[in-house]
C-alpha cells in the first residue's frame, strides 16, 4: 500500500478501532466503550493531522494535491468536527455513523494515495488554494456531520412514533429537538461554507484564467448542490419544515453530494476532476 | 469475640402500613431511641434504627444474636407502646451473614417496593449518620454500612436497576425529554379532570415551563388548579383556537367520542410550522384519534401506551435485580471475610498457652533447687513466675484487641505472635490444632 508517512497507519488503526466500539456500543445498547471510543478517535485525529503536516510540508501548501489527498483531508476535519460535536454536544451517538464515514473516507484515500512527491500544476499554486479548497471540504463536513445527526434522528423518530421508545439505552440520548436543531445548525454553517467555496472559485478562476465560471462538471455539480441545500434552508424559514422530513431530504441531498463528489473527480476531468475536491 | 450482625425488622411485605406506622419512628426521636435500646438491651452492642415509609429495622452486633433480637423485640413494644403480640408474626430477624445480605439488599434498593428506587440508600446514610451520632455504631457497624454504600454503588454503576420510568406518569415525562430539548419555552394544555392526567401536568410544572393551559367542562375546576399551579384556566367550548400554541396536550375529557379530528388537526400542526406535539391521552375512552400519531412530529401516546413501557422498564429492573444479587454476594463475602478476620480467638488462645508453657518449661529447669525450698517460700516462687506472665499476657492481648480502626487483622495478629514467640509458638498451635479439632477461627456466621 503506498503510504509514505509513518502516521496514516496509526491514523487508520485508531479510527478503525474506534468505530467498531462505537458501533459495539450502538449494537448492545450501552455505553460501556464510548469513553474508549471517543479517546481512540482522538488519538486518531492526532496521528492523522501529523500525517497532513507531513504532506503539507513537502508539497508547501495545504495537502490536497490530488483526489485521495483531498479525501484524506475531508476524512480528517469530519473527525475533528464530530469529535469536537461528541464531546461538547453530547453527542456520542452520532459517533457510530461519523467514525465508520471517517475510515472509509480515509481507507478510500490512503488506497488511492500515491508515494514520492506530489507536484502541483503550475496554475493551481496559488493563494486562493487553501481558501478555495478549505472552504469546499469545511462545507462537505459540516454535511457529512449533519447526514449523520440524520441518521440518528430518524432512527429515534421512528421509535418514539411506534412507541418503542424509553428503554434504558434511550436515557440520556439526546433530543429530537436537539438533534433537529444542530442538523439545522450544520446545514447552515455547510451552506454558508460552500457558497464562500463557490465564490473564491470563481474569484480564483477569473484571476487564472480570466472567466469567473466555466461549466465544467464539477461547477454544475456545485450549483445544483447549492441550490438543493438553499431549497432545503428555505422550507424550514418559510413552511417550518423541520423534524422528520428535513432529515430525511438532508440524507438525500447527502447522497447526491457524494456522487458529485466521487462520480465528478473520477470520471469527468476537468481543472478539478483528478486533482482535488 | 465472635462477634456477628444482626436485623430485627419489619417492611412493607412483611407488614402493613397500618402496622409500619405504629413502630415507625421520626426522624429527630432515632438518637435518643437508640441510648434507649443500647440501655435496655445488654446484649446489643452495637445499634442502628433504620426508619422508613416502607420499613423500621435495627440493625446491630452482638455475640448474642438470639438474645439480641428477643431484646429488641421487647425495646420495639415498650419503646412504641405496642404489645409485642401485635407484631411478632411480622418480624423478621436475621443473623450473621443473612443480616449482612439484608442490609446490602436494602441499600442496594433490592428490598425496597419499587426495585431500583433511589431515596432508600440517603435514608440508610441518615441511619447511619444519626447511629454515629448516637454513639451506638462501633467497628462492625461502621464497617457493615460503609459495605453496605458500597454496594448500593456498584449495583448503580454496574447495573441499569435505577433506569426506566416506573409509574404512568413519570413515562410520560421521560417521553417529553425525548422529544424536546427543554421544557422551559413549551406550554402545557391539560383538558378534562382525570387523576392521572393531573398529576401528569403537575409533573411537568414543577420541572419548569412556559405555561400551563388547563380546560375542563367544569370550568370552576379548571379555574381552581390554574390557581393552585399558576396556569391559565380556558373555556372548554372555546379551547381549539389555543391549540396551536401547546406543545404538550394532556387528555383526560369523559368522552364517548375523539375530541379531536385528525383533519382539523392537520392544520394545527400546520400553523404551528411542524414544531414537535407530544400528545397524552389518558382519557379512557381514548380522547385522540390514533391517526393523529401520523402527523408530522406529532407523537401520539395513549394509557397503555405509557403503560406498556412501564411494565417493560419494571421487567428490565427485575432482570438487573439479578445481576445486582451477584453484586450483593461478591461484597457479600468480603465483608464476612473481614468480620472473620476480626476474631482473634485462637490466636489469643495460642498466644496465652505458649507463654503459660515458657514457664512451665523454665519452672522445670530449676525443679532441683526449687524442691529443696520451704514449701512456703515455693509457693511465692510459683506465684512471682505466674503473676509476670499474667502482666505480660495482659499487656500483650489487651494490644491485640484494641478495637478501633487500628484493629489488627487476625491472620496478621497470628504472624505476629508466630514471629515474637517463634518455636515455641509453632509447637503449641501444632499441639493445639492436633488436641483441638474444634475449628475456632469460624465466627459465629453461617
Amino acid at each position: 500500500m503506498p503510504m509514505d508517512t509513518l502516521w496514516l497507519l496509526p491514523a487508520l488503526a485508531c479510527y478503525a478501532l474506534s468505530a467498531g466500539l462505537f458501533v459495539f456500543d450502538r449494537l448492545s445498547g450501552r455505553t460501556q466503550a464510548t469513553g474508549y471510543a471517543v479517546a481512540i478517535l482522538g488519538a486518531g485525529v492526532v496521528f492523522h493531522a501529523f500525517d497532513l503536516t507531513a504532506r503539507g510540508l513537502q508539497a508547501g501548501n495545504i495537502p490536497v494535491a490530488n483526489f485521495a489527498q483531498a479525501l484524506s483531508f475531508l476524512a480528517w476535519l469530519t473527525a475533528l468536527a464530530g469529535l469536537a460535536m461528541i464531546v461538547r454536544l453530547r453527542l456520542a451517538v452520532i459517533g457510530a455513523f461519523v467514525a465508520p464515514a471517517v475510515i472509509l473516507a480515509l481507507g478510500a484515500a490512503s488506497l488511492a494515495m500515491s508515494s514520492g512527491h506530489v507536484v502541483l500544476p503550475a496554475p493551481l499554486r496559488s493563494v486562493w488554494l487553501p481558501i478555495h479548497v478549505t472552504l469546499a471540504i469545511l462545507g462537505y463536513t459540516m454535511f457529512v456531520l449533519a447526514a449523520s445527526v440524520s441518521i440518528v434522528y430518524l432512527a429515534y423518530e421512528s421509535r418514539l412514533k411506534s412507541k418503542r421508545a424509553l428503554g434504558p439505552a434511550n436515557e440520556g440520548a439526546p433530543s429530537l429537538e436537539k438533534l433537529d436543531r444542530i442538523n439545522y445548525h450544520l446545514l447552515g454553517w455547510g451552506f454558508m461554507m460552500l457558497s464562500l467555496a463557490i465564490v473564491s472559485g470563481a474569484i480564483w478562476a477569473d484571476a487564472t484564467w480570466g472567466h469567473f465560471w466555466s461549466w465544467e462538471p464539477k461547477e454544475s455539480w456545485s450549483l445544483v448542490i447549492w441550490v438543493l441545500y438553499a431549497g432545503l434552508l428555505e422550507s424550514r424559514l418559510t413552511i417550518g419544515w423541520r423534524g422528520r422530513r428535513t432529515a430525511a431530504l438532508t440524507l438525500v441531498l447527502f447522497s447526491v453530494l457524494v456522487v458529485s463528489f466521487v462520480g465528478v473527480n473520477l470520471i469527468f476531468p476537468g481543472k478539478h476532476g483528478g486533482s482535488f475536491g | 469475640m465472635d462477634q456477628t450482625l444482626f436485623i430485627v425488622g419489619i417492611n412493607h411485605r412483611s407488614a402493613a402500613v397500618a402496622l409500619r406506622e405504629r413502630l415507625a419512628f421520626a426522624d429527630d426521636e432515632i438518637v435518643a431511641a437508640l441510648g434507649r435500646l443500647r440501655d435496655s438491651s445488654p446484649a446489643v452492642a452495637e445499634a442502628a434504627l433504620i426508619s422508613t415509609c416502607n420499613r423500621v429495622e435495627v440493625v446491630g452486633v452482638t455475640s448474642d444474636p438470639a438474645g439480641a433480637a428477643d431484646e429488641t423485640l421487647k425495646f420495639l413494644a415498650a419503646d412504641r407502646s405496642v404489645e409485642q403480640a401485635a407484631f411478632a408474626d411480622a418480624i423478621y430477624s436475621f443473623a450473621g451473614r443473612d443480616a449482612a445480605r439484608h442490609l446490602f439488599r436494602v441499600g442496594a434498593s433490592l428490598d425496597s417496593m419499587v426495585v431500583g428506587e433511589p431515596q432508600i440508600l440517603g435514608q440508610l446514610k441518615l441511619a447511619y449518620a444519626q447511629a454515629s451520632e448516637a454513639s451506638s455504631a462501633g467497628l462492625i457497624l461502621h464497617r457493615a454500612f460503609h459495605k453496605a454504600f458500597t454496594v448500593a454503588k456498584h449495583v448503580r454503576k454496574g447495573t441499569l436497576i435505577g433506569h426506566g420510568a416506573v409509574s404512568v406518569s413519570s413515562a410520560a415525562v421521560a417521553l417529553a425529554g425525548q422529544i424536546f430539548d427543554t421544557l422551559k419555552d413549551k406550554t402545557v394544555m391539560l383538558m378534562g379532570a382525570g387523576k392521572m392526567a393531573e398529576l401528569t401536568a403537575r409533573q411537568l410544572n414543577a420541572l419548569g415551563i412556559e405555561s400551563l393551559l388547563i380546560t375542563s367542562r367544569t370550568f370552576d375546576h379548571a379555574v381552581a388548579l390554574a390557581r393552585e399551579l399558576g396556569g391559565t384556566a380556558v373555556p372548554y367550548d372555546n379551547y381549539k383556537p389555543y391549540l396551536k400554541m401547546v406543545d404538550v396536550l394532556i387528555g383526560s375529557v369523559a368522552s364517548t367520542k375523539p375530541v379531536l379530528d385528525p383533519d382539523e388537526f392537520e392544520s394545527v400542526v400546520r400553523e404551528r410550522r411542524y414544531r414537535p406535539m407530544f400528545l397524552i391521552d389518558m382519557g379512557v375512552p381514548r380522547n385522540f384519534d390514533e391517526r393523529l400519531n401520523a402527523l408530522q412530529n406529532v407523537y401520539l401516546y395513549d394509557i397503555d401506551d405509557l403503560g406498556a413501557l412501564v411494565q417493560r422498564s419494571l421487567g428490565d429492573r427485575e432482570r438487573e435485580a439479578e445481576k445486582a444479587e451477584q453484586i450483593v454476594e461478591l461484597e457479600l463475602e468480603s465483608f464476612l471475610k473481614w468480620l472473620r478476620g476480626l476474631d482473634l480467638t485462637p490466636t489469643i488462645k495460642d498466644i496465652r498457652y505458649s507463654v503459660e508453657r515458657l514457664r512451665d518449661v523454665e519452672l522445670g529447669r530449676h525443679r532441683g533447687w526449687l524442691a529443696q525450698l520451704e514449701p512456703a517460700v515455693r509457693d511465692r516462687v510459683e506465684l512471682l513466675t505466674r503473676g509476670l506472665t499474667n502482666k505480660l499476657l495482659h499487656r500483650i492481648l489487651s494490644g491485640l484487641k484494641q478495637r478501633d480502626d487500628k484493629a489488627l487483622d487476625a491472620a496478621f495478629a497470628a504472624e505476629v505472635a508466630r514471629r515474637l514467640l517463634g518455636a515455641e509458638f509453632d509447637a503449641q498451635v501444632h499441639d493445639l490444632h492436633g488436641a483441638d479439632d474444634g475449628d475456632d477461627d469460624d465466627v459465629d456466621i453461617e
